[in-house]
């Protein structure tokens, strides 16, 4: 068939250069995006580095803490912990649900938790600190946290990263698993969790659980009676 | 002089004029359909991390309650956004449609959405979430220069 047969051939020739512009646009446009998919897909597992954390102002504001409790309040416990850690485990159920009932409703106690991730030695403990500030991000940090601890022996001993496992959870607290999922495999919170583990380093931790009262490292306590004496100590009785 | 050679520089299609200013909005307008789908893949979680550069406030945005709105993924609604301006200026550089009145009224609409949209987000960038996020920068820059291409509709549409 003859080029003079085309309606549109004589039409659209004045608009052929626009079309390869467009072509161009098109071709980098999925490229990158290829590239991009290709390249970066998948959660961040591990720390990353991030911009200005020499600055300890920007360290304090980048490195925040989960907190509960009244800011005023005349004790202020900050716990660091890490995820795959059986100690942490045990704090976790053991301690802080009284910590909460006893004195942080009484506003006698600020506690703030902040991600320690050992991952030397616990290769699922960044992306279980990501996978809890995902979930805060849907209100349930707390559920999800002891969800975490509860679990501890299951998906910590998995040979890969437990993505499944950590949506599986997440939808048993009742988090909209694909917006959770979508966080989980994402980059998202790991520059928080990166200055988490540096405010940590900063502050002398080597260890989890590590608890700073006041200020003071708290390292001499036995149990829940003790650490409650303690702080009840800092707050006036 | 046609209303559909308003603006500099028509390029001619076997004697209709197809407006450079609707050509470029069409060029733009892929180029930010792929700025806005590159953080909607980050945002679902299929790129993993965000090129960004050292300050790291695109993840600090994308995180932010900001980043959902009425419900859908800001990305979403720039993917969509884009999506109906770059089809809009296809349409509109044809030849047989660069007199209709519904298309400068659609691409004067969706730009001057775009742009307000655009605006709002750099405001809480700046005043709310006290974070840049490049990405989100190159799109209002794109949203803006649109809308500012499209103002020659406005023309178009009074002699229509």
């Amino acid at each position: 068939m003859g080029r003079r047969n085309r309606p549109g051939a004589s039409k659209g020739g004045g608009l052929r250069p626009f079309y390869m512009v467009i072509a161009v646009v098109a071709v980098v446009g999925l490229a990158a995006l290829a590239y991009a998919v290709a390249r970066g897909g998948g959660a961040v597992l591990e720390p990353i580095q991030v911009e200005g954390l020499d600055d300890p102002r920007t360290l304090v504001t980048k490195a925040e803490g989960v907190a509960v409790g009244d800011p005023s309040a005349p004790a202020k416990l900050l716990v660091f912990n890490d995820f795959q850690c059986p100690a942490c485990a045990n704090f976790a159920t053991q301690v802080t649900p009284f910590l909460k009932a006893e004195l942080v409703d009484a506003g006698k106690l600020h506690l703030v938790y902040h991600d320690f991730p050992l991952v030397r030695v616990h290769p699922h403990a960044f992306i279980a600190a990501r996978a809890a500030r995902c979930a805060g991000e849907q209100g349930k940090y707390w559920e999800y946290y002891s969800m975490l601890f509860g679990q501890q022996m299951q998906w910590s001993s998995r040979p890969r990263a437990p993505l499944s496992d950590f949506e599986d959870y997440a939808a048993g607290v009742g988090l909209d698993r694909e917006a959770f999922g979508a966080c989980l495999r994402s980059d998202r919170y790991a520059d928080v969790v990166t200055a988490n583990m540096q405010l940590g380093e900063q502050l002398g931790v080597d260890g989890t659980p590590a608890l700073i009262l006041n200020g003071r490292r708290v390292r001499e306590w036995r149990g829940y009676a003790d650490l409650k004496r303690l702080i009840e100590g800092e707050a006036g009785g | 002089m046609s209303s559909a050679v308003m603006d500099a520089g028509p390029a001619k299609t076997g004697g209709v004029a197809a407006p450079l200013t609707r050509m470029g909005i069409a060029v733009l307008s892929l180029a930010g359909l792929f700025i806005a789908a590159y953080l909607l893949l980050h945002r679902l979680g299929i790129v993993g991390t965000l090129e960004c550069g050292a300050d790291g406030g695109c993840s600090v945005v994308q995180s932010s309650r900001w980043a959902v709105f009425l419900g859908i993924p800001v990305p979403a609604w720039g993917v969509g956004g884009y999506g109906l301006l770059f089809g809009t200026a296809l349409a509109a550089v044809q030849p047989g449609l660069a007199g209709d009145r519904r298309i400068a009224a659609a691409l004067l609409g969706l730009s001057a959405f775009a742009f307000a949209f655009s605006l709002y987000l750099t405001a809480l960038e700046a005043f709310v979430i006290h974070a840049w996020c490049r990405w989100c920068l190159a799109s209002a820059a794109i949203a803006t220069t649109i809308f500012f291409l499209s103002l020659p509709e406005i023309r178009r549409l009074r002699r229509g």
